[in-house]
């Protein structure tokens, strides 16, 4: 079972692709970003650390759960709806980036909102499914997109036009002193872990977190290949350019003798995959938090029939993502995420200290 | 509930289908080769000439077949868009892979017409880029005898695919607009000029700084670039022993650079490592010490190298990075200004070291 802690943490740590992460980091490249690489993955290990060894001693139950144990009804729904507002804001914010992406890549005659609308129907009808499903359908997304990406990772290393003096140029400049969006946005690529909030339901009662080293080690990996690849490619000036910046790195990769020449297209198509998972996961988690702030809900991870409440929480998410999409734009969308960043960063804070606190308190034999 | 629900949500699926924007590949036009110019005419300075494939049943040498459409326009963006009224059908550049500039606005200003291209998303980062000589129209309108595929002539003279010549340096648009703002590592492009017949002569290449052309080496220049630089095998080297001429090809070259202070002076040590075998030699050569054939040539190489990495900083341009690696080295933000100071009067240091592989297949 180790493994379904593992996926998300994955699946998170390759979507900071898409979420302008990679952007802020370089924007701040000359003025901390290496510094905030290095404290945001201290701040990673040390959250996952605890938050893992705070949840093993709940096995099979969520947050809600666990705040209902220790807190009142009213403080739980309050808690509940602050944190479904960030759960479905994290994935609305990507959702709504790609489907600017495919407007500006794949089909610019397309209207985005028409775009928007077939990917929150996918990812909404997905997200109404049980908690289990949701569990196995982001196991299946992972297993047939993963190998692809850490393909085009990997021949982005290897590439002939990775220019190591530029990359040399930028880490040297790791005596600046750390800025608190950089350090936001490098914490952001190890908090897949955060999603244990609600999947821990799905964990047996004898369970055990193994292998937890290997998440700071994989977050650092896809942490360096996120920042310095690009400057790689662009050098230490131009890199600031380009908007999508990992786009424009596919397309700078060519595979000669592959079916489709330009790697643009395969990244995309993968992103595509891994974005609709990703906002199916967010949604799930957000609606099942909305529904515990209602005191007589009992929480079930695979009920045989999908509540009339799922697609009613899921279509308010919908609306609320296309209103989103309507009032914004790519800079203003830009602006707010490195923002939100942020504020998710101090919110996991709580979240974690919180739960450590709970299970330290409690005493073993109960 | 949950079937209507999802009958639902399949019709609207449908509906949303009919709004995709979508057109057939035959009422496309691909746009196989893009050449901008500059004109006389001073309220539009840019000449734009895009070469469009037909599409042709035949496949063979010489069916291939192009129309090529010119316009002058005050600027690239407002020609292209111009262009889609002279044609019928939809202009695309999802294949075009190269960008000729005209020698004329490689001479004044490059800057606005790579920006057009890397801000536009349907131009490919992985398209070539170069200089036409005397101008970008001229060439897109030689028809190769041998070509089989609209436009191909020109694509496989760059990628691995068809000749690999030790000559042409190739460029790509993403290598290009990186080093076009990067500090201490300077652009440079081959030169593609059209011969007599209907073919290409791709031999020279130009060095750029942040702007204009700065300096255009020879053809074996340009190919000692490619070996110092490029690590280009594939390539052959002339050298002399004994006032007799040798011609070597070279199987294996690694080069690899320093920078540091000799004897109190600020210098640039390059190593370069290479195996060759011999392609013109003198008859008895095989029986000669090898060990004196290979220093004369490695004295004689790094003569020439030294004589090339002079002219070229003379020029005060630096296509290799070493500003780029001394930035790397030295941390601090003044590096480079420090770097531009010493880059004039930097002496370069050459040590070739050859080693003779065989004498070919005779004695």
């Amino acid at each position: 079972m180790n493994r379904y802690v593992f996926y998300n943490f994955i699946m998170v740590s390759f979507i900071n692709l898409l979420l302008f992460v990679p952007h802020i980091l370089i924007e701040a490249r000359f003025n901390g970003a290496v510094s905030s690489m290095i404290v945001g993955t201290v701040i990673g290990t040390i959250l996952v650390y605890m938050y893992t060894s705070a949840m093993a001693r709940y096995p099979g139950k969520g947050l809600p759960e666990i705040l209902k144990q220790h807190f009142p009804q009213w403080l739980v729904s309050i808690c509940m709806f602050c944190s479904a507002v960030m759960w479905w804001f994290a994935t609305s914010i990507v959702v709504v980036a790609y489907a600017i992406l495919i407007n500006r890549f794949f089909n610019p005659d397309a209207n985005s909102i028409i775009i928007l609308s077939m990917l929150i129907i996918a990812c909404g009808y997905a997200a109404t499914r049980s908690t289990l499903s949701v569990m196995f359908v982001l196991e299946i997304g992972l297993i047939v997109n993963a190998p692809v990406i850490i393909f085009i990772l990997f021949k982005a290393v290897r590439s002939t036009q990775l220019n190591f003096d530029s990359i040399r140029v930028v880490a040297n400049y790791v005596t600046a002193m750390p800025t608190l969006s950089a350090v936001a946005a490098a914490s952001f690529i190890f908090t897949g872990y955060i999603n244990l909030s609600l999947f821990n339901r799905l964990l047996p009662p004898n369970f055990r977190f193994k292998f937890r080293w290997v998440y700071p080690v994989f977050g650092i990996t896809i942490m360096l290949i996120t920042f310095f690849v690009p400057i790689g490619f662009h050098g230490t000036e131009a890199v600031n350019q380009y908007t999508y910046i990992w786009s424009v790195t596919a397309d700078s990769l060519i595979m000669q003798y592959g079916f489709i020449e330009r790697v643009l297209f395969l990244f995309l198509i993968v992103f595509l995959n891994l974005t609709l998972v990703y906002t199916m996961c967010g949604w799930h988690q957000a609606m099942e938090f909305i529904k515990c702030c209602f005191r007589n809900y009992k929480p079930e991870i695979d009920s045989p029939k999908t509540p009339v409440a799922n697609y009613v929480i899921v279509g308010i998410f919908a609306m609320l993502t296309m209103l989103y999409l309507v009032l914004t734009n790519e800079k203003i969308n830009m602006f707010i995420t490195s923002y939100w960043l942020v504020a998710r960063m101090f919110v996991e804070f709580i979240i974690v200290l919180t739960v450590f606190v709970l299970s330290r308190r409690r005493p073993k034999t109960t | 509930m949950n079937v209507i629900i999802r009958i639902c949500l399949a019709i609207i699926m449908v509906c949303m289908l009919g709004a995709c924007g979508f057109k057939d590949i035959d009422k496309r036009f691909f746009v196989v080769a893009l050449g901008i110019d500059q004109s006389e005419n001073e309220k539009k300075p840019y000449r734009i000439t895009l070469q469009l494939a037909i599409p042709s049943p035949k496949i063979e040498p010489g069916a291939s077949k192009t129309q090529i459409e010119t316009i002058d326009a005050p600027s690239i963006a407002e020609g292209v868009r111009m262009l889609k009224a002279y044609v019928d059908k939809e202009i695309d550049f999802g294949h075009c892979k190269i960008f000729i500039i005209g020698e004329k606005v490689a001479n004044s200003d490059y800057q606005g017409a790579l920006e057009w291209m890397t801000r536009r998303r349907d131009i490919q980062s992985v398209a070539n880029i170069a200089i036409g000589k005397p101008d970008a129209e001229s060439l897109l309108k030689v028809k190769p005898l041998s070509e089989r595929y609209p436009g191909n002539t020109l694509f496989l003279s760059f990628g691995a695919d068809g000749t690999e010549s030790s000559y042409t340096y190739v460029e790509s648009l993403s290598d290009f607009s990186r080093r076009a703002s990067e500090e201490g590592l300077d652009p440079l492009m081959p030169i593609i000029k059209k011969d007599n017949q209907e073919s290409f002569i791709i031999n020279k290449t130009a060095l750029l700084d942040k702007k204009r052309v700065k300096l255009v080496l020879n053809p074996s220049e340009a190919q000692l670039y490619n070996q110092l630089a490029n690590d280009f095998t594939k390539s052959s080297m002339h050298g002399m022993f004994e006032g007799l001429d040798l011609v070597v090809a070279i199987t294996e070259i690694h080069s690899k650079f320093r920078i540091g202070k000799q004897n109190g002076e600020d210098t640039i040590t390059m190593d370069v490592k290479m195996k060759v075998v011999f392609e013109e030699a003198p008859k008895d050569l095989y029986s000669a010490q090898w060990r004196s054939v290979e220093e004369d040539l490695n004295k004689e190489y790094a003569k020439s190298c030294v004589k090339l990495l002079r002219k070229i900083q003379k020029a005060g341009v630096d296509p290799i990075g070493f500003g780029l690696r001394y930035r790397a080295t030295h941390p601090g933000s003044d590096a480079f200004k420090k770097w531009e100071s010493l880059y004039p009067t930097i002496k370069f240091v050459v040590r070739a070291n050859i080693i003779i592989e065989g004498t070919g297949l005779i004695k």
